[in-house]
């Protein structure tokens, strides 16, 4: 019954008294430097340091005696080295002598115009008292009238203010274009975050590295050219990929009611990307009440194929945070964004326009409270 | 391969009238989250009003620059200039063309028009979501008399305001402050009231005595003030209407300061100076004994009420330095607030009741700040050498304080500023101006 508590105890004993008197934990000791020092008094300190002190100078020190100097030198004699065996060195050549340069065509430096009157020098600025700023660790934006998701640096004072940026478009020498002649626009000056008086501007980058997103120039219509009539091809090779591809063509085909929506793969991250950040730029919540900044609204929109709002259609879907007019506020400064923004066409693509025929937008204020 | 591409087509076209919707019905609409927006001014246009009536003209172009300075001096809006303007609004009836006004991107248009028949002004207005091409809410009238012309105009202007930004205006409003001239160390004092902008300043007392502090009751009919008539700081109150005032009953050697009401407008809290020690009480403004609501060997004062009155805030320096301190109305147990570096004082609740306005005192600067009423998500809003004495616009948007410069010649002055910190700007008054006291909206 108990013979494994025995086992057990006599394994433990044994281990404890091999860890006791079987030296197992001795180990040599790691090698070291040993320093002798010595322990002296404070006194024997004071007079060591004294010691190695500047004497001090004293007006009246016991001056050395002379040494005793013998009258009479001692006589030296001299004697020759042996320089027997010894060869005399060879004389060296001396190299010949180098032919001055011809410098007769070299032109006579100009004369200096040195003056002996003493430069008048400015007067020096007076004495200024400098105010040190405080130098805060955390960089500060810029400030600026307008709060936006990126800093914005000025733009061309010829740029008429609008949220997307277009370049100008202007008649060439034949006063022909292939676009409507346009006025330059450009987006305001933007800051990141509201700057208040409290904190010190500091050094940041006026502009996003990002390149700020432009719309596609658009296509340049092609005259029509008239196509010849095509003689049948030759039947093809029977293969599966034409199986595949003509029995999908068909099938779709066979739906001859509906309009053609070219539905396309989903939208990649990227053109949603630019979706957003193109309606947050129209987005403005300056004027929103607290109220309304703490309401959550989903604005439901349909878009005609050139990416256009489709104004009428444009209706809020849901809100949560806020009171009904909060949300009824928070709805107008969201179709404000879309319709502003959406006036010359989002930058979608048109072979995916199924993906985006119908498009339900949430405008959480969640992160505009805090700037 | 044939017979596979007629499996497939018969497959297909079995499944295909279909398969469209029912991928539209499962995917649904595009989804996307909006988290970031733009903060700037709304651009207005603001064609002057039409005059119906043939003096009317003057006082059109009068109410138009009144509203249209209203909205741009909130710092919220911008008013787009009158030669940029494409169409003309000839005719109050006429229809809105759109068209014109998002070309110069106007976002909300305000047409209106003034008739003056006898003495009877009539004001009316209509504002327009021009890129929604629809009218936000109806049409406005207002009727009074001629000379109250500034307040129809500010009236105008807050109704504007309150339906775009969907909370309550602050133009129609007037604010008590404290005239100052002359230098630093003989400088008069006296009470003033005027409207918000500055306009129309009325002098309540002379400048015989100091006087301090001004505070409007719920209502705006009243104003407590502290003044030094007798050479000791007493509080009086004074009826605005008949610039009548009567002192509050004190007790002799005792030193009364820094009242103010209660949202009911019948009971004041002040501080009450008595052997050195300030404690604050409260009493009935009609007379009365004053009950008292601390008890501490520290200095207790600036008592402001919470907007349903039953809190109050307060400096104490009971802690050793001075901070911010909420506890009930009834007096109790008070719990800190500000735990910031600095000393904190002249706490003011908003109307709204989710901040409290202070003044912090950090590293030689002065600031106004604002805080959560559990002392949370503290901001400074300004920073200058010399800024005190915050006081809430009636929607709790907007903050009046003082800011004095530095230097003998250094003079007192008014200022605002958004509780975004934005729309810092000075308040124009005839001369110094101290300690403003913001009234409620008039009626």
């Amino acid at each position: 019954m108990h013979t494994g508590h025995y086992i057990s105890g006599v394994g433990h004993v044994a281990l404890i008294g091999w860890l006791i008197f079987g030296d197992v934990f001795a180990a040599e000791p790691l090698p070291f430097e040993a320093t002798t020092v010595s322990v002296i008094s404070g006194s024997e300190f004071a007079a060591m340091v004294a010691a190695g002190r500047a004497p001090q100078s004293t007006t009246e020190v016991a001056q050395p005696s002379s040494p005793e100097v013998t009258p009479d030198a001692p006589e030296i004699a001299a004697t020759e080295d042996p320089v027997a065996g010894q060869t005399p060195p060879e004389q060296a050549q001396t190299p010949a002598t180098e032919d001055a340069p011809d410098v007769s065509d070299l032109a006579a430096l100009p004369q200096a115009d040195v003056s002996d009157q003493a430069p008048v020098l400015p007067d020096p600025p007076a004495d200024v008292a400098v105010l040190v700023p405080e130098v805060s660790d955390r960089p500060v934006p810029q400030a600026a009238e307008r709060v936006a998701p990126e800093a914005i640096a000025q733009p061309d004072p010829e740029a008429r203010p609008d949220p997307v940026e277009q370049e100008a478009v202007t008649p060439n020498a034949s006063g022909e274009t292939q676009q409507d002649p346009a006025e330059a626009t450009a987006p305001e000056a933007a800051a990141t975050e509201i700057v208040t008086e409290a904190e010190q501007p500091s050094a940041v980058p006026l502009q996003s590295a990002r390149p700020p997103a432009r719309r596609p120039d658009p296509p340049v219509q092609q005259a029509a050219q008239p196509v010849e009539a095509a003689e049948p091809a030759a039947p093809a090779e029977d293969t599966t990929e034409d199986a595949v591809a003509s029995a999908l063509a068909e099938a779709l085909a066979a739906d001859s009611s509906a309009p053609a929506v070219p539905q396309g793969p989903p939208l990649s991250a990227g053109e949603k990307d630019a979706l957003r950040v193109a309606v947050s730029s129209c987005w403005n919540v300056g004027s929103l009440s607290t109220d309304a900044l703490n309401t959550t609204v989903v604005v439901s929109v349909s878009m005609t194929q050139d990416a256009r709002p489709v104004t009428s259609s444009i209706r809020m879907a849901s809100s949560s945070g806020g009171s009904e007019q909060a949300a009824r506020r928070a709805f107008e400064a969201a179709r404000r964004a879309i319709i502003r923004c959406g006036a010359k066409g989002f930058d979608l693509p048109v072979e995916k326009y199924g993906q985006w025929q119908d498009i339900e937008m949430t405008f959480n204020p969640e992160r505009m409270r805090i700037k | 391969m044939r017979l596979l591409g007629m499996v497939l087509a018969v497959t297909l076209g079995c499944v295909s009238p279909s398969a469209g919707s029912a991928q539209a019905q499962g995917d649904g609409p595009l989804r996307i989250e909006i988290t970031e927006g733009v903060i700037e001014p709304l651009p207005f246009a603001l064609p002057v009003f039409q005059a119906e009536t043939a003096d009317a003209p003057g006082l059109a172009a009068q109410i138009s620059q009144v509203v249209s300075a209203d909205l741009s001096g909130t710092g919220l809006f911008r008013e787009i200039p009158a030669t940029a303007f494409i169409s003309t609004v000839s005719n109050f009836a006429d229809p809105v063309q759109y068209a014109d006004w998002k070309a110069i991107n106007a976002q909300a248009l305000i047409t209106g028009a003034v008739a003056v028949q006898g003495n009877q002004l009539t004001v009316k207005f209509r504002l327009y979501d021009v890129f929604s091409g629809a009218e936000m809410g109806s049409g406005l009238q207002f009727t009074g008399t001629p000379d109250g012309w500034r307040r129809m105009a500010h009236k105008v202007a807050d109704a504007v305001y309150s339906r775009i930004t969907g909370e309550g205006g602050y133009f129609d409003s007037r604010v008590v402050f404290v005239s100052e001239t002359g230098n630093k160390d003989a400088r008069q004092k006296r009470l003033a009231i005027m409207d918000y902008d500055g306009a129309n300043v009325q002098y309540l007392t002379d400048s015989s005595a100091i006087v301090l502090a001004p505070r409007f009751s719920p209502s705006g009919d009243r104003v407590l003030y502290t003044s030094y008539e007798t050479g000791f700081p007493r509080i009086y109150v004074l009826d605005v209407g008949s610039v009548q005032r009567r002192v509050l009953e004190s007790q002799d050697g005792t030193m009364s300061f820094a009242p103010r009401f209660a949202p009911d407008g019948q009971n004041i809290v002040f501080s009450l100076s008595q052997g050195g020690n300030t404690d604050i009480f409260a009493m009935n403004v009609a007379g009365g004994g004053a009950t008292r609501l601390t008890s501490a060997p520290s200095i207790e004062t600036a008592p402001s009420f919470s907007p349903d009155g039953s809190q109050i805030v307060f400096e104490s320096d009971r802690s050793g330095s001075q901070q911010l301190y909420i506890m009930p109305a009834s007096g109790g147990e008070a719990r800190r607030i500000s735990f910031g570096p600095g000393r904190y004082g002249t706490p003011v609740w908003s109307p709204r009741g989710d901040l409290i306005a202070f003044t912090k005192q950090n590293s030689g600067r002065f600031h106004i700040g604002v805080m959560r009423t559990d002392g949370a998500e503290e901001r400074l809003l300004t920073a200058s050498f010399l800024d005190e004495g915050p006081t809430w616009a009636p929607n709790g948007r907007v903050i009046m304080f003082t800011r004095e410069s530095q230097g003998a010649g250094g003079r007192s002055s008014l200022y605002s500023v958004d509780i975004s910190g934005r729309n810092l700007r000075p308040v124009r008054t005839p001369d110094g101006g101290s300690d403003p006291s913001w009234s409620p909206l008039q009626k």
